[in-house]
């Protein structure tokens, strides 16, 4: 299903915890490989390499060659402030409830 | 532009049993605390705030922000359905057009045990100064 609305790639690709860390991360160091996020953040670097291609498909990093490696960066300009702030808030409420859901959930089974 | 985050939530629980874990909020991160009242202090993480409204089991908003960021406002409605509870969370940043970085400051000053209402209440009138 192709999305005409750009921002619903940006939301989908900014819903996981993941790879708001990683988007984050490489807007830290301006500039990485696979392999340097990787490093830094709990995830191995072929899980790095599929959450960038789904950031790339939705314009959120832009890719560069170097010698045998790529280079990833990100490119803020599909998203507005507001867009960022609202994809950022909302992917942060769906954590929440669904930790709330899972404290409910114990709560439940405890008293079963 | 109204800037809002909206997400909601069916649970099977009655309100009461959501809104007593609203209460013990460890869902909102370890340690997080919501004093229950009018005023009362919200503390998440590095974020910091006060309760605007308490409406129990239906309604709890409050103000917060983390070090750095404007204030924002948070809305939980609870809603008794057949199947239960239907949670709707709403997040806004009216203040947006204004500095919030006083605020965040202000905000993460109290708290700390120090006790005193005045922060809160001199936020609290800025807010709702901006609010209208």
């Amino acid at each position: 299903m192709a999305t005409a609305d750009p921002a619903d790639a940006v939301f989908a690709a900014l819903s996981d915890g993941t790879r708001r860390s990683l988007y984050a991360t490489l807007g830290e160091r301006g500039e990485a490989t696979a392999t340097d996020l990787a490093r830094e953040l709990p995830v191995s670097r072929q899980a790095v390499q599929k959450h960038l291609g789904t950031l790339a498909a939705a314009g959120l990093v832009a890719t560069r060659r170097s010698g045998r490696e790529v280079l990833y960066r990100p490119t803020p300009a599909p998203m507005s402030e507001a867009l960022a702030w609202m994809a950022e808030v909302g992917g942060q409420w769906d954590d929440r409830l669904a930790a709330l859901e899972r404290q409910l959930a114990r709560r439940r089974s405890v008293s079963a | 532009m109204d800037e809002l985050v909206e997400r909601e939530l069916t649970v099977p629980e009655k309100p009461d049993e959501v809104w007593r874990s609203l209460t013990e909020p460890e869902w909102l991160g370890e340690d997080a605390t919501i004093d229950l009242r009018e005023a009362g202090e919200v503390r998440a993480g590095d974020r910091a705030g006060f309760v605007e409204e308490v409406d129990i089991p239906r309604r709890l908003v409050f103000w917060w922000s983390a070090p750095d960021e404007e204030a924002t406002r948070v809305e939980l409605e609870l809603d008794e359905t057949n199947a239960g509870t239907h949670i709707r969370v709403t997040e806004s940043r009216p203040l947006a057009i204004l500095d919030g970085r006083d605020l965040a400051i202000e905000f993460g000053a109290w708290g700390g045990g120090a006790g005193g209402t005045g922060p809160v209440a001199s936020a609290g009138g800025v807010l709702a100064g901006a609010r209208r």
